[in-house]
């Protein structure tokens, strides 16, 4: 049980790791990337095949995959630099296909559908299972919790108010002297960098990459994160995290004590109890559970 | 205490966890089952179940294996990788699960597989992809689906038998194109016949004239279209129009139902097709007919039946319920001399008697190389005349 335990909290943890990014450019840049699943992709390609083909060490490959994953943020953000709302969420889509298509095809690099197996986990192998599940389970708090310092100050930072102004209205930021372009590039530049660095940690814990587990739905579930935690807020991206992965296991545990109906049947009603859930959230609360606290400024504080 | 409405909403909802931890903590023997009940894989998995779930009944109804009840614990892969490894994570971690039956997407298969090995779990699985047994799975891996490379050999030696000596190949743009090429090559050319060429296509093309020219410039006698149903409706018709008048082949998902009402009897006349076959005239592929209620079970469900069985008598064998157990008896119940038994309660009474058993299943002989890989299947073998699918052969 402790295993089970410790692995889909590494999961969430991964996940939260991606809202922490997501967040940063959609809640507080208001910019829609739905290209999520193509930027995690790329963290976990480059970080398993500089391991397993090049035979980097495992603390070199990870900083690579966040270095890269980050470049491909700049490249999206400089070429939708003139889309907004819909039409940038329709492109960062196509994009994420792009990704996973080019896994599946470009064989001679990716393996094509077969994926990548034996990427390495740090010190996997030596370790006993448990004990490597526990190892990895701490590096991962580690970097949430050094992440979530860090995203925090740089949302109460100057920075943060101009990316909230963007998101509020991009002609009064630009008129107020603030090169747009140039904090949407930085912005995207550290959030496809974070969504990367899961992506990395990913590889590394299930030793395992492949196309299929870039599809769509991972993109899905992190707004789904996001929106539930709270928009904008960093503690709301970790608390939104932890339910997504949290609903999905105790919807499993539930649908499978109703013995009396097929497995088709439990998994649908799976999913309709994990939609009913988000539904009732955000009708409810539709700023999400921990809802952004925007810094009110009076004349007396300064 | 005041039976309020929301008391017994809560209760409703507590009461299925209270029976099942009651239940959990009886002497049962734990199989998992690991299927794709949404997603992609999402029309196998349900009859796939069904089938572990009617050996289970059958097995638990006769008195069990071991004089242990069998718990059969199914989750849903979501035919994903990451999901895949969280279901698996329970049935390993939580339920304690000796065997993790049916995995399909071969993705979820390489995903699962180190969870299996690192946990001394036995893993059956219906992938195809070859990698899946050249991982490092110290043999916790028993495929029952035939490998691409064994069916490209089987359709190389297909074509031989109709007289094939000077063959051309087109393919699909898929990750098993130039392997599937390579085998069938291979196996030609080593019987002194002509391999003139391969053509690797882009499925999603409007036409290709180009292609099929290439093609029929080499004088092929026979050409091999490794292809799917769209692209091999377009393909059919233009060579219909160039004149071609020798022998083409196919697989038989390519060759459907829906191929030939599409496209006139002249134009499919003649095309061969292949697909691996459970084994139509054995008596455990009509109980599986019996048991999902159909004439034509598919043959994941097929070998889903055949997983269950061979795990409960490994373990009936060995004596005891362990991952390890059901790893080193499996092949002594699947091949050998032992008296040839059909059913998993047949087994567990010779086994009881300690008499050698060998299990032909619903999917084949199901004799295992120490890969992992099955040894032998049968292929079922069509000819398309007036427009209908003609059965050439079983073998």
């Amino acid at each position: 049980m402790e295993n089970y335990l410790i692995a889909m909290t590494v999961f969430a943890g991964i996940y939260a790791i991606m809202a922490l990014g997501m967040n940063l450019i959609w809640g507080l840049g208001g910019m829609v990337n739905l290209g999520l699943a193509g930027f995690y992709a790329v963290g976990a390609y480059t970080s398993a095949l500089v391991t397993t083909k090049l035979g980097l060490p495992i603390y070199l490959a990870v900083p690579l995959a966040v270095l890269v994953s980050a470049l491909v943020g700049v490249i999206v953000a400089v070429i939708t630099a003139r889309l907004q709302g819909d039409y940038l969420a329709i492109v960062t889509l196509g994009l994420a296909e792009l990704v996973r298509l080019t896994a599946s095809n470009e064989i001679w690099l990716t393996n094509g559908t077969d994926g990548i197996s034996g990427v390495p986990g740090p010190w996997r192998g030596v370790l006993s299972p448990t004990a490597f599940n526990s190892l990895y389970l701490g590096i991962v708090l580690c970097i949430i919790a050094v992440l979530f310092l860090v995203l925090s100050r740089l949302a109460a930072s100057p920075f943060g108010r101009v990316l909230r102004a963007i998101r509020e209205d991009e002609m009064i930021a630009a008129v107020a002297g603030k090169n747009v372009l140039s904090f949407k590039i930085r912005t995207f530049a550290v959030g496809c960098g974070l969504v990367g660095l899961a992506g990395a940690l990913f590889a590394h814990y299930s030793s395992y990459v492949a196309p299929d587990v870039f599809q769509s739905i991972v993109t899905i579930h992190v707004i789904l994160a996001v929106a539930v935690g709270g928009v904008g807020n960093m503690r709301g991206a970790l608390l939104g995290a932890v339910i997504v992965i949290a609903l999905g296991e105790a919807t499993r545990f539930l649908a499978g004590s109703l013995d009396f109906i097929a497995p088709s049947q439990a998994a649908a009603v799976r999913e309709s109890l994990i939609a009913l859930f988000l539904i009732v959230v955000l009708n409810v609360r539709k700023q999400g559970l921990l809802p952004e606290k925007t810094p009110v400024y009076s004349e007396e504080k300064r | 205490m005041k039976l309020t409405r929301r008391a017994v909403l809560s209760a409703g909802v507590a009461m299925p966890f209270i029976g099942r931890t009651a239940f959990a903590q009886s002497n049962t023997i734990a199989i998992g089952a690991l299927t794709p009940q949404t997603g992609a894989g999402g029309s196998y998995g349900p009859s796939m179940v069904k089938t572990i779930r009617a050996v289970v009944d059958e097995v638990n109804a006769a008195g069990g294996v071991l004089g242990r009840k069998i718990e059969l614990i199914s989750e849903n892969d979501e035919t994903s990788p990451e999901a895949g490894v969280r279901a698996a994570r329970k049935l390993i971690d939580v339920n304690k699960v000796s065997a993790i039956l049916g995995t399909w997407a071969s993705s979820v298969t390489t995903a699962v597989a180190p969870l299996c090995w690192e946990n001394k779990v036995m893993l059956f699985t219906v992938s195809g992809a070859d990698s899946i047994t050249q991982l490092p799975h110290q043999g916790f891996i028993i495929r029952t689906q035939p490998t691409s490379k064994l069916q490209s050999t089987r359709i190389a030696e297909f074509l031989l038998s109709r007289g094939a000596k000077r063959t051309f190949v087109m393919s699909a743009q898929t990750p098993f194109a130039v392997s599937g090429f390579n085998t069938v090559s291979e196996v030609l050319t080593a019987a002194k016949t002509e391999v003139l060429g391969h053509v690797i296509y882009d499925p999603a093309k409007a036409t290709f004239r180009s292609e099929l020219e290439q093609a029929i410039k080499t004088k092929p006698d026979t050409i091999f279209f490794n292809s799917y149903t769209p692209d091999l409706t377009t393909l059919l018709r233009e060579l219909y129009r160039l004149g071609y008048e020798g022998r083409k082949h196919t697989m038989a998902y390519a060759a459907n139902a829906k191929l030939l009402e599409a496209l006139p009897a002249e134009v499919t006349e003649g095309l061969t097709s292949m697909a691996p076959s459970p084994d139509v005239d054995s008596p455990v592929y009509k109980k599986v007919r019996d048991i999902l209620g159909t004439s034509d079970p598919d043959p994941y469900s097929c070998q889903t039946y055949d997983h269950i069985t061979m795990a409960l008598l490994a373990i009936a064998r060995a004596g005891e319920s362990s991952g390890p157990a059901i790893h080193g008896a499996v092949r002594k119940i699947s091949q050998g001399t032992g008296t040839k038994i059909s059913s998993a309660v047949e087994g567990l009474k010779l086994i009881a008697q300690k008499t050698e058993v060998n299990y032909e299943g619903a999917s084949g002989p199901c004799d295992f190389a120490d890969t992992g890989d099955i040894i032998t299947c049968k292929f079922r073998f069509d000819v398309a005349e007036a427009g209908k699918n003609r059965l050439l052969g079983i073998s």
